[in-house]
């Protein structure tokens, strides 16, 4: 919502500057977004008449100039403008002046070898347009005297605010201007709109739909004719008014239903009387019916939308927009206008669905005050008359003005209660009668209120509150402790403690924290859907962000490839986020990824590319750092189909799925054009979470370990971790696998050297026991194709 | 001079000479072996009588201490001379560099999430989650946002291609709001919780990205008003940003779930170049809250006639940017490794 400050004047009589009243705005919340003080931006700026012009003695192209101001100071300014000529009336910036379009603060200096006292702007140099050539041309009737930014239409400053969606009310200056009023700043200035003369009788043959629907949407409709006009340029103080709002000028009968629009919050419609065929229908439009808008874009209409159509077709898509057909020109002479009143939620449907905004849908939307509809054509006809000349008709209503509001109790108790502090009931109630709100019956304790129609907002009791909360001034309301209290909750969800110490324990294991869009490439996500059905994005921002992903792995695999490309030769990364599939799986991951050298270059460290063991020993990290007994975890050999088939692994705790580790397939390598070796791990929080299982039992005596190694010999094929998860469970007294050596002997054979610990808490352990467990050992190995090695 | 005194002579001249522990092994054998020179002095004892066997033997006695205290004291200076020439040999220089031992970093919005998290637990607040991929009911109607409510509109959603349920669109959530109605409904009164999450918009710009981080707070509880809301916005600010004084200012504002609603500006100044929180007379915007509309609470499963609600939101990357000085929003979510080393954090932060 944008407006100049001499526009609000017309409404509120005030002694404050626009820099106060702006503050003031924010505090009753009506936020300003921006402010054009013209005193500050057009400072060192004023208006000035070229005196006398002669050529610069040492440059073609430039002239030197004097100029005189409106006190009749000459001054001399160097300029190359080809427009410049004695008696142009301009605009010259002084040294100190700070040039709108370059923010450059201009200084006083010498063009080759004259100095210059000023410079004189051009349209681009003051951001009023992209003219550059030339300086600005004022009309000669302008007095000097007038400040530079009257005369480019700032009107004493313009004010944008941003409205909040429960602020209908404010989306027009008068509504600003009473909100304002109400906050102490000044007078409102009251201005209800006198009956105009009707010399004739309402002459156009109008039919509306009988259904309950429409007159739900549309309860009331009025209109008006208006013969026998001129429609030709607005007058300037319209012009201007309209310019500060960032509105163009269109012809006379428009710009004036458009400033009484944007000046009381009233949407109106025009249409050009001659241009309507026949009778006027108000309904329902035909499916894929088309209309063609003011702005020239075709719509097919649904069959819920209200349209005003003639003869042959729609002419206004009611609520929102007007039609091509019927738009007021020059040569329009007799007009209908159209003032009603529409459903919010009507209106935003037939907007949303036809993707059409209007400043008459904004208003419908947000709510008007439904009572306006004939003073609003009052007050608009008056304007055309005043400026237009031509005869008004009677005005012609169809329906009628919706049923008043409820009213609205406030309670004492309430108010204390939300505020969480004292507050005065007697003033409380005079900030509620001042905001128009009529005050029916009231007590000590309690007050009921009839709401005015503009405040469509207002509709229970906190909303009274708020109001008096926000004119008593939010600053107002003291701090108060919390109690402390201890809520004990029946059911909370919540992984982030166990996340965060996830995140602090891979970065010590080296690993870099990535947090990257939930959205991916539909292709990268392909590569990692596993026959699972991915998520799409119906309104993506990009084709590049359009599938929920379905793994961490490809923003990972992204973010290496960017550093492998300047130069890292090892990337290490992480992110925790969740994955998305099969329409309403989101699973939480931890997924790490190693790339490249296993480490930095080092006399001291062999030089090696990451492998799948580097992945694995992340995965186990983090799994022992979570609690998990890494002797339970058991790792079978298959993984999803983005991993390499033969070097991939799934981790289960007692049959249930941890996660994968491995290295990559090279599609993958492929498909994200990185060459390097890559592996990672998958982790999934959720069954991370209920496995922090086992307790460890502290044993203050320690006894002596028995440590036996052996040399075994296998047939080709064994997963030497089921072997070692099987040793551990042969007998209690195994406190420790570890495998020493793995080689192969042959094509056929493996040699895999165990190392195996007994260990007892409550005694030492005899020669006897360890030889028994040997034998364990032993006869297990023979069950799995294994055998002692000869020596 | 006795016989014994020159074995005693000429045994510590023969150790003062000797400079090698190999040396020093046969001049002990020498001396004490089988048939050393203090042996065959010993073997004399056998043809005296008891006084001479107790003269004589306490004579050798005498000889043989110090001969074996000379022997032990050369053998330690001989064992130290050679273990200084061995470690003399085995010089590595020191200076080269060790083996690389390196840790990674943790992102801000991790950091921040969990200094916002523990300031909340300090208030009694408890964590509470929810999905991220939501619908029309809970990221909209039941935060008092029907259908075609205008506040839907600037909401700028994300839909998704499930299909539809009878709880309307389903969409990215975009905000963490939902979580307080899931956590409500999971719960009984009264309330305290907070929930962190990534949030969706289809907006992206240098101020704007289409995911980033809300942190929001839940008070249900039967005496809690605005001025309660001041006290837990105040005191937040000022153990995140550390600091003792720091001014407030809520200006009135409009939320949906909220009635009352306001906008918290923050009061700053600048020292040196710097925005310093908790001096200065220039205000910042960095949250929002209100008193929690009673539609909310009904739809969370609250008596909102027994129960009031106070809730307030930031934004994760606005607090993080603020306190740790990172300008661009984007470069939150591009992982570039050079940003990670300048304003990640230390895995023992």
């Amino acid at each position: 919502m944008r407006f100049s400050f001499n526009w609000l004047k017309r409404h509120l009589s005030t002694d404050l500057n626009i820099r106060q009243i702006a503050d003031r705005l924010t505090s009753i919340g009506l936020e300003v977004e921006n402010l054009l003080d013209p005193g500050e931006i057009f400072r060192n700026f004023k208006l000035v008449q070229i005196e006398a012009m002669e050529k610069h003695p040492d440059a073609d192209r430039l002239n030197i100039c004097i100029v005189m101001d409106a006190r009749g100071q000459k001054m001399r300014i160097v300029c190359g403008a080809k427009n410049a000529k004695v008696g142009l009336k301009t605009i010259l910036a002084m040294p100190g002046a700070i040039i709108p379009s370059s923010r450059e603060i201009l200084k006083k200096s010498k063009i080759r070898g004259i100095e210059s006292d000023g410079m004189m702007c051009s349209p681009a140099e003051l951001s009023i347009s992209s003219d550059k050539d030339g300086i600005v041309e004022l009309k000669n009737e302008i007095d000097l005297e007038t400040s530079v930014g009257d005369v480019l239409g700032y009107g004493g400053g313009i004010i944008d605010l941003s409205i909040t969606p429960n602020r209908g009310d404010c989306l027009s200056v008068k509504g600003i201007a009473r909100d304002l009023a109400v906050a102490g700043v000044g007078d409102f200035i009251s201005s209800e709109a006198k009956p105009c003369k009707d010399s004739f009788k309402f002459p156009l043959d109008i039919e509306c739909e009988r259904s309950d629907s429409c007159s739900q949407y549309a309860p009331i409709i009025a209109f008006r004719v208006i013969r026998n006009l001129k429609n030709g340029s607005s007058p300037e103080w319209i012009k201007s008014f309209l310019q500060s709002a960032s509105m163009n000028s269109v012809s006379a009968v428009v710009d004036m239903a458009n400033w009484w629009m944007m000046d009381s919050g009233r949407p109106l419609h025009i249409y050009d009387l001659k241009k309507i065929k026949g009778r006027l229908a108000i309904r329902f439009a035909k499916h894929r019916e088309r209309f063609t808008d003011l702005k020239n874009v075709e719509h097919n209409l649904h069959r819920d939308m209200l349209v005003a159509a003639d003869a042959e077709s729609p002419l206004c898509l009611l609520g929102i927009m007007g039609g091509a057909k019927v738009a007021c020109d020059e040569n329009t002479t007799d007009i209908l206008i159209e003032s009603a009143f529409f459903d919010p939620i009507f209106v935003s449907r037939t907007g949303t669905l036809l993707n059409l905004s209007s400043d008459s849908r904004t208003m419908f939307e947000r709510g008007i005050d439904e009572t306006s509809c004939v003073s609003g054509i009052e007050g608009a006809s008056k304007l055309i008359l005043d400026n237009c000349g031509g005869e008004a008709s009677k005005i012609f209503v169809v329906g009628r003005e919706p049923m008043p509001k409820q009213s609205i109790t406030l309670r004492k108790e309430k108010l204390l209660s939300i505020c969480g502090h004292d507050v005065d009931w007697e003033s409380s109630r005079t900030i509620l009668k001042k905001l128009g709100l009529r005050e029916i019956e009231s007590s000590k304790t309690e007050a009921t209120y009839a709401v005015p129609r503009w405040r469509s907002d207002i509709s229970i009791e906190e909303d009274l509150i708020e109001e008096i909360l926000r004119i008593t001034g939010y600053d107002n309301i003291p701090e108060k402790k919390m109690e402390d209290v201890f809520i004990e909750h029946d059911k909370i969800l919540s992984e982030k403690k166990c996340l965060t110490e996830a995140s602090r324990l891979l970065a010590s294991c080296g690993l870099s924290e990535v947090i990257s869009y939930s959205f991916i490439r539909e292709d990268y996500a392909n590569a990692f859907q596993e026959n699972n059905k991915l998520i799409h994005l119906i309104n993506p921002i990009s084709a590049d962000l359009n599938v929920m992903r379905p793994s961490l792995i490809p923003n990972l695999l992204l973010a290496a490839k960017r550093s492998l490309n300047y130069g890292q030769s090892g990337v290490k990364i992480f992110e925790i986020g969740n994955v998305f599939y099969n329409q309403y799986v989101q699973e939480r991951h931890i997924t790490g990824l190693r790339t490249g050298s296993a480490h930095d270059r080092s006399w001291l460290q062999k030089k090696r590319s990451v492998d799948p063991f580097d992945a694995k020993a992340d995965a186990f990290a983090l799994l022992d750092y979570l609690g998990i007994k890494l002797k339970n975890v058991v790792v079978e050999t298959v993984a999803p189909s983005y991993y390499h088939p033969s070097r991939s692994g799934t981790l289960f705790l007692r049959k249930k799925k941890l996660g994968y580790f491995g290295e990559l397939h090279p599609k993958i390598n492929k498909l994200f054009g990185i060459a390097e070796n890559l592996v990672c791990f998958e982790l999934l929080v959720a069954s991370l979470q209920d496995c922090n299982g086992e307790k460890n039992y502290y044993v203050s005596k320690v006894f002596p370990k028995i440590v036996r190694d052996f040399a075994f010999v296998f047939g080709a094929k064994v997963a030497i971790g089921n072997i070692m998860n099987a040793i551990y469970k042969l007998d209690p007294l195994i406190s420790k696998v570890d495998i020493f050596d793995y080689f192969n002997l042959s094509d056929t054979q493996n040699s895999i050297g165990v190392s195996v610990t007994l260990e007892a808490v409550d005694r030492t352990l005899t020669e006897d026991e360890a030889k028994k467990v040997s034998a364990k050992i032993l006869e297990y190995i023979g069950t799995v194709g294994g055998e002692l090695r000869a020596k | 001079m006795t016989e014994l005194d020159k074995l005693l002579a000429s045994c510590l001249s023969e150790i003062e000479k000797c400079d090698n522990l190999k040396k020093m092994d046969s001049i002990r054998s020498v001396i004490f072996g089988k048939n050393g020179r203090i042996t065959q002095i010993m073997d004399r004892l056998r043809g005296l009588d008891k006084e001479g066997k107790r003269k004589l033997g306490a004579e050798i006695n005498v000889v043989k201490n110090e001969i074996t205290r000379q022997l032990d004291l050369k053998h330690s200076r001989l064992e130290l001379k050679e273990l200084n020439k061995k470690l003399g040999s085995e010089f590595v220089d020191v200076s080269a560099p060790a083996r690389h031992r390196s840790f990674g970093r943790i992102h801000p919005l991790t950091k921040v999430s969990e200094e916002i998290a523990n300031i909340l637990s300090s208030f009694g607040f408890v964590c509470a989650d929810g999905p991220d991929l939501e619908n029309e009911y809970y990221n909209f109607t039941a935060l008092n946002m029907p259908d075609h409510h205008p506040a839907r509109t600037m909401h700028d959603t994300f839909y998704v291609n499930v299909p539809s349920s009878e709880k309307g669109r389903n969409l990215l959530r975009t905000h963490t709001s939902p979580i307080q109605i899931h956590a409500m409904l999971a719960n009984t009164p009264p309330h305290r919780f907070f929930s962190i999450g990534r949030v969706y918009r289809s907006d992206s710009d240098a101020t704007h990205t289409p995911m980033f981080t809300q942190v929001e707070g839940l008070v249900v509880e039967k005496n809690v008003g605005f001025a309660h809301l001041k006290w837990i916005i105040t005191n937040f600010l000022k153990k995140f940003f550390a600091v003792k004084d720091l001014s407030i200012r809520l200006r009135p504002s409009f939320f949906p779930f909220t009635e009352p609603s306001a906008e918290v500006d923050v009061s700053y100044g600048i020292k040196d170049g710097e925005m310093v929180f908790g001096c200065g007379d220039k205000w910042l915007e960095i949250c929002g809250c209100g008193v929690v509309h009673p539609n909310v609470l009904r739809h969370g499963n609250v008596d909102a006639d027994k129960y009031q609600g106070l809730a307030f939101g930031f934004g994760v990357e606005r607090l993080t940017s603020l306190k740790y000085g990172i300008s661009d929003l984007r470069e939150y979510f591009e992982s570039d490794d050079r940003w990670r080393n300048t304003f990640g954090f230390q895995h023992v932060s």
